[in-house]
């Protein structure tokens, strides 16, 4: 490599790593994520061993019976001499184990809180209560609601029950006692199969279409309208249209439900005429997404606003000048000269704002939360319900990361099919408004 | 501390009863190692007391779902650590606690991540007041830890506790958490709506009781609420005015019309296709009356506890807790006067009149830092008692969690909570802890959501659930 490329490459080392770091990792992350059955009940971090009465109960369905069952679902606490000497090499005064001695010696407990009790009894117990507690450990004889942070110490605890089990149970035992995750495919299945998943897809094209139309069509009416102003009331209006973006997301949204609720602007002035308050954000699925695309609209419309004023400033002014001598009027100027001229900006700002709706949810979650009755829960929201935030908590990590790598797939194909149609080379060579 | 005497007194001996120099010598020789070795056990054992003695701790503590009127979540353990500290100092130890709170979080929802992605990261609080139904996938996931390990269930104040509700907060057999709290959720009737549509003052003191028995049930409720809009005495949609988001409360209305949240036998979810539809038609119906509104749910919280605190609405549900919020922030002056409760009516003969109450809980946050928890568990044992408790109690209209709080006087003088626990805790009950009731809870409110708004039948709404929660739970339902 020659000493010019490591420049190179040096200068554009930390932007390397910023996009590795936060673009790609977490797109890898959450293909990774999308192929196991994660969530809060399993933990992210990795699971332990434990028979649970919920255990028992799936292992008795399928098949486990006798006395396997039986020795894996009762507790037992025998207090013997290997737990004495246990409880004297974790440190408990002597004065203690031979209290056990003397009066526990050969007892056999069958529930750890009858055991806890005699130990209370004892005078020379020891002060902490936890330290009570644990002693009981040391005597157990059961597996039962305790938790094995490795396979080998489960194993090892199994073993010395005499379950005497067949590979096949040995295996199916393990695998029904691990609380942690494992790899699966089922969310990609489940996801084929569930009507909501249908439902939040349909959502998703009404919203970005409607949505995209709205940006790309009004933020032309806006660069349009305001090329033909005096610069200074321009200037003005674009400011006017420009605030829907600079507004915080939160007060931006309070304003819309301050405008549209039944206690609101609209509806207190239409009672003036005699109209029954509606919420006119939530009353129908209807009216949910006049508001939905209202409010993205106006915020991206101005994005679109700028960049076709930019556009349509670099437009020659001689062509315009040629056109009035012609004689050709307003309308015929923007549809010969002005919307030709455009053609790029208006695809890239539909390139670009497609990406951006497909995984935009922000101003969803703010106004119809997805609602009426998941009329608006776009796959973006429905992802984010699923895998970071919703009342039970029961946070599904591994589907959630599912559905929102269907998105990711959704936007890579989308991009190589708008480089294919801008012709991406010919772009970046040549700027077409010169040509 | 005892090795310090011991050593020296066995050096002194030593000096009597040798008379040869030489063994002197070496005696002596010996004593001032032994000196030494007991000087430095002495400095050593002073310098370990001394750590012991002086020991400062921080406990973090975060409550969900929590605002100003349930700041004694937080408070209590303060308290408790203020009475440890003095136990503490009684025994010549001195232990020096900082209790961290944190309560304001964005709601349930914005709480549960939180708290489960700092568990994940190992930055999540020591104890922390949640919901017990919580407890299921937490425990499983290994974040907390059963707090029966940490703490004498047979002794005071947790053995006053009342047993069902340390029953609720007990997973796979073990005590993982203390009640903090509980309620209930009863139903509500607007005494003057009432009057206005024909009830007499006996008539609207009998309701509860008939309530209970099954006489008045759900369609009474509609037509009640029909007559009222009918009659204009409440607007559109302000017959009956639900609970504006999810939550416990809906269940009560599949309970309703029969339907059972888990089948004790086996510990699974249970899908009762008929109770859930009709318990869905009860919405639609309602909707379809004008006495509810359909865009409902979302409306503003504040909006809604305004309403209903001032009569706008002919009859809503609500927690026991909204006490405190109809007649303090929203001024309602004479609540009894006003408003009538009951438990939520049966929807039809195959259900009853229910009530579900949902407390909160104390867990314990898992960590390698046994001595913290085990701290942590002692404060929250020490914030159970009564006294302590009854000052959550009252101040956010909560129910007692255990039985003296009954003879204490700020308990016992509060009409509501007396009452509200005669009436109410004795016919709730809870929602299982089972590893994937979120789930199951989640669907049967979007199923309801989707038949509420119109968006499908209700029968439609069903079959979706049925769809879903057989893909979600798999093997834990059972659909009858």
């Amino acid at each position: 490599m020659r000493r010019t490329d490591l420049f190179g490459l040096g200068f554009m080392a930390p932007a390397l790593i910023l996009t590795i770091m936060f673009f790609l990792a977490p797109v890898v992350m959450t293909g990774v994520y999308s192929f196991t059955n994660m969530s809060t009940a399993t933990g992210i971090s990795g699971g332990a061993y434990l028979i649970s009465p919920a255990t028992i109960r799936s292992l008795t369905e399928q098949g486990f019976q006798g006395d396997a069952i039986e020795r894996l679902s009762s507790e037992s606490y025998v207090v013997d001499e290997a737990g004495l000497e246990a409880a004297e090499a974790a440190g408990y005064t002597p004065r203690f184990i031979a209290e056990i001695r003397s009066t526990l010696l050969g007892d056999t407990f069958t529930g750890r809180r009858d055991f806890e009790r005699a130990l209370k009894d004892l005078s020379h117990r020891p002060r902490s209560i936890r330290d009570l507690k644990k002693a009981t450990e040391l005597f157990q004889k059961s597996v039962l609601n305790v938790r094995f942070e490795t396979e080998a110490d489960f194993q090892s605890a199994l073993s010395s029950l005499n379950l005497n089990l067949s590979p096949a149970e040995a295996v199916f035992l393990t695998e029904t006692a691990y609380t942690g995750w494992i790899w699966t495919s089922a969310n990609y299945d489940r996801a084929v199969n569930l009507p909501s998943t249908y439902r939040a897809t349909a959502n998703s094209a009404i919203y970005v279409t409607f949505t995209l139309a709205f940006n790309v069509g009004f933020g032309l009416f806006l660069a349009i309208t305001t090329f033909y102003l005096p610069s200074g009331q321009a200037a003005f209006f674009r400011t006017i249209w420009f605030l829907p973006r600079i507004l915080p997301p939160v007060l931006y949204v309070l304003m819309w439900k301050w405008l549209t609720w039944d206690t609101g602007f609209l509806s207190t002035l239409l009672s003036h005429f005699g109209v029954p308050p509606h919420n006119l954000m939530k009353h129908t699925a209807t009216h949910a997404w006049v508001v939905v695309v209202l409010i993205n609209g106006f915020v991206g419309a101005s994005m679109g606003m700028i960049l076709f004023s930019s556009a349509i400033r670099s437009i020659p002014q001689s062509m315009l000048h040629a056109s009035e001598v012609d004689g050709a009027n307003r309308w015929q100027q923007v549809r010969y000269i002005i919307l030709p001229q455009l053609r790029w900006p208006i695809l890239f700002t539909t390139a670009y704002q497609t990406l951006s709706l497909l995984t935009s949810f922000e101003y969803i979650l703010l106004s119809t939360n997805g609602g009426p009755g998941s009329a608006t829960n776009v796959w973006a929201l429905y992802a984010f319900k699923i895998a970071l935030n919703n009342y039970g908590g029961n946070l599904e990590y591994g589907y959630g990361a599912a559905l929102a790598m269907v998105l990711v797939i959704i936007g890579i194909i989308a991009s190589l099919f708008y480089l294919r149609l801008f012709n991406f080379k010919s772009m970046i060579t040549s700027p077409r408004i010169e040509q | 501390m005892q090795c310090t005497p011991r050593g020296v007194a066995h050096g002194g001996m030593g000096l009597v009863f040798d008379q040869d120099r030489q063994v002197q010598m070496t005696i002596l020789l010996s004593k001032l190692r032994r000196s030494t070795a007991a000087i430095a056990l002495a400095a050593a054992t002073v310098g370990f007391a001394g750590n012991a003695l002086a020991k400062d701790m921080t406990i973090t503590v975060w409550a969900g779902g929590s605002n100003d009127a349930d700041s004694y979540r937080i408070e209590a353990i303060e308290m408790a650590a203020d009475i440890l500290k003095r136990e503490y100092a009684i025994m010549g130890e001195e232990l020096n606690i900082t209790v961290e709170g944190k309560r304001d979080f964005g709601g349930w929802a914005d709480f549960k991540q939180a708290y489960t992605l700092a568990a994940e990261a190992g930055t999540a609080p020591d104890i922390v007041v949640t919901s017990h139904l919580d407890i299921a996938p937490w425990s499983q996931a290994g974040l907390i830890v059963p707090i029966e390990d940490y703490v004498d269930l047979d002794a005071w104040p947790l053995n006053n506790i009342y047993a069902n509700l340390m029953e609720i907060t007990s997973y796979n057999g073990q005590v993982f958490g203390i009640p903090q709290d509980a309620e209930s959720r009863p139903f509500f009737f607007w005494k003057d709506t009432m009057r206005a549509i024909g009830y007499t003052d006996e008539e609207i003191d009998a309701l509860p009781a008939k309530i209970a028995t099954g006489e008045y049930t759900l369609d009474n409720v509609l037509a009640d609420a029909r007559k009222a809009v009918e009659m204009e005495i409440v607007e559109q949609g302000y017959g009956f005015y639900p609970r504006v988001s999810n939550g416990p409360d809906y269940a009560q209305f599949y309970q309703s019309f029969g339907g059972e949240l888990m089948d004790k036998e086996t510990g699974k979810l249970v899908l009762d296709k008929t109770a859930m539809t009709e318990f869905y038609q009860f919405f639609v119906d309602a909707v379809e009356a004008g006495v509810t509104r359909k865009n409902h749910l979302g409306t503003d919280w504040d909006q809604w506890y305004s309403e209903v605190a001032t009569g706008k609405a002919a009859t809503w549900h609500g927690g026991t807790w909204h006490y405190a919020r109809y007649t303090g922030k929203e001024g309602l002056e004479d609540f009894f006067g006003k408003v009538q409760f009951s438990l939520i009516p049966a929807g039809n003969e195959n259900g009853r009149a229910n009530t579900i109450t949902h407390p909160l809980a104390y867990l314990l946050t898992a960590q390698d830092d046994e001595e913290t928890i085990e701290i942590a568990a002692q404060l929250v044992s020490i914030a159970s008692e009564p006294r302590i408790n009854t000052l959550h109690a009252v101040k956010s209209a909560h129910l007692a969690i255990a039985k003296e709080q009954s003879n204490i006087g700020l308990y016992a003088n509060d009409r509501w909570l007396t009452e509200a626990t005669d009436v109410l805790l004795s016919e709730a009950n809870a929602q299982p802890n089972h590893l994937k009731y979120g789930q199951f809870a989640e669907l049967m409110f979007k199923g309801l959501e989707t038949a509420w708004t119109g968006v499908n039948t209700p029968e439609q709404a069903v079959a979706e659930v049925e769809a879903e929660m057989r893909a979600t739970l798999g093997d834990d339902l059972i659909v009858r």
